[in-house]
């Protein structure tokens, strides 16, 4: 057995539209706590849709973590679209058995619970206080609409039909009798469960559809960054700032490209704010230097002006910070 | 600025770089008269086309380094690090970025990441 069966799976990243997605919550909490990667949880709860404060799956990558997942060899980009084969006639039938299973079971566990509370499949309490009580309402109906049959039989014979409750008998039995759940439609709610992960239906089959290589997923169209000069500039940055042990975050709050952590972003600030620049002549203007020196030095950050050199792949990084005099 | 009692000291470079004479001119004097640094000489910087300053803050020991620029000029990375290289990698230097009604910003640029303030 050689050592590579010990290592884990490497973590599936749906991509629908050029945007990766991750749909596992195990691999979300790897790809943070092993990976340094944070990304960002773009779904809701289901039982609290409507709110935005505690969000769910999926998780949302950026372009350059993705790239860099897929270059450490931490994962593979899956063509989700076409994972989701067409199911065949037995496919069909295997899930359609098992929803049956599943909301039996709930049926007959939902029973179970009444049947614990002393409440009747029909919601008519068993104790014996309610029965008697019963009997003594119908018995009063039952008076009250012989009486009334009597004072009608001298007038409008059309009214007989609000008559028929006379009939009842009043015993609790046939009444729950008349409404036992018929096993073509249950009169009980179920929940129907649709799972947020695809991973449980036979008929996707992320394995066929997944790309270990950036160069793979860029032929079959799937993924195509970085496309061009600015998003390899981005690229690079993103991967010299990673592997100098940092966490990195969406810049957009102060005014940069990336928020460089020194730890967890749930424990700590952002030191430093980052930019980049496409090369190392790419004009750069000194009302940019003041901006950035200013509102760095303003929220106790300093800014980052981080340089990709496409001749040596190579990233340059100057510090900008406010003098303190002048 | 000929007229200027400080001039001498700066003559030679500024008719050097003449484009760059005026943001020279005024970070020369705001660094001596305002700011009052101390031991403050004209150095050439010829990779940016221009002079530097070098001095001391008052009462402290450490020389700074300044490069003087105006607000309307387009410098790049590449123009810094020249800069940083030709004064022999200081800690860091002073970007003065001067405007047309002769307010002066200080910025220091530095490689690396900084250490953050306090």
């Amino acid at each position: 057995m050689d050592s590579s069966s010990s290592t884990p799976d490497k973590i599936r990243l749906s991509v629908s539209n050029h945007q990766a997605h991750v749909w596992n919550v195990p691999d979300i909490a790897r790809l943070r706590s092993e990976h340094r990667i944070c990304g960002l949880l773009g779904g809701t709860l289901p039982h609290l849709a409507q709110q935005n404060v505690f969000l769910g799956v999926p998780l949302i990558l950026m372009p350059e973590e993705v790239v860099l997942l897929v270059q450490n060899e931490v994962a593979v980009l899956v063509d989700d679209a076409n994972a989701h084969d067409t199911p065949g006639p037995e496919e069909k039938q295997l899930w359609e058995d098992q929803r049956a299973t599943m909301i039996q079971k709930q049926l007959v566990q939902k029973a179970k619970a009444k049947e614990d509370e002393g409440i009747s499949p029909n919601n008519k309490s068993t104790s014996e206080a309610a029965i008697r009580k019963r009997q003594e309402r119908e018995l009063k109906k039952a008076a009250a609409a012989a009486a009334q049959k009597a004072k009608q039989e001298s007038g409008d014979a059309d009214l007989s039909v609000f008559n028929t409750e006379a009939t009842s008998s009043g015993d609790p039995a046939v009444e729950s009798g008349r409404e036992t759940p018929s096993s073509k439609g249950p009169s009980q709610p179920y929940a129907i469960t649709i799972p947020t992960s695809s991973n449980s239906v036979s008929w996707y089959h992320s394995d066929a559809h997944a790309f270990s290589t950036l160069d793979a997923a860029r032929e079959s169209g799937i993924w195509l960054y970085p496309s061009n000069e600015e998003e390899r500039a981005r690229c690079g940055v993103f991967r010299a700032l990673w592997e100098k042990d940092y966490y990195l975050g969406n810049g957009i709050k102060f005014g940069g490209e990336y928020l460089v952590y020194p730890g967890d972003p749930l424990r700590y600030h952002s030191h430093f704010v980052a930019t980049v620049h496409i090369s190392p002549e790419n004009p750069l203007r000194p009302m940019e230097i003041v901006a950035h020196g200013r509102l760095g030095t303003a929220t106790k950050k300093a800014h980052l002006i981080c340089t990709w050199d496409d001749k040596t792949s190579s990233v340059d990084i100057l510090s900008i910070e406010w003098s303190g005099f002048g | 600025m000929e007229s200027l009692v400080s001039y001498p000291a700066f003559e030679s470079i500024a008719k050097r770089y003449p484009q760059a004479a005026s943001s020279l001119f005024a970070t020369y004097n705001d660094l001596l008269h305002a700011q009052r640094w101390e031991d403050l000489e004209v150095l050439d910087l010829p990779p940016c086309n221009r002079g530097a300053l070098k001095g001391r803050k008052p009462n402290t020991d450490s020389t700074l380094f300044v490069v003087p620029c105006s607000m309307s000029e387009t410098l790049s990375t590449s123009w810094l690090i020249d800069a940083l290289r030709t004064l022999d990698e200081p800690d860091g230097i002073y970007l003065a970025i001067s405007t047309e009604d002769s307010s002066i910003v200080y910025y220091r640029i530095s490689r690396g990441f900084a250490k953050p303030p306090l």
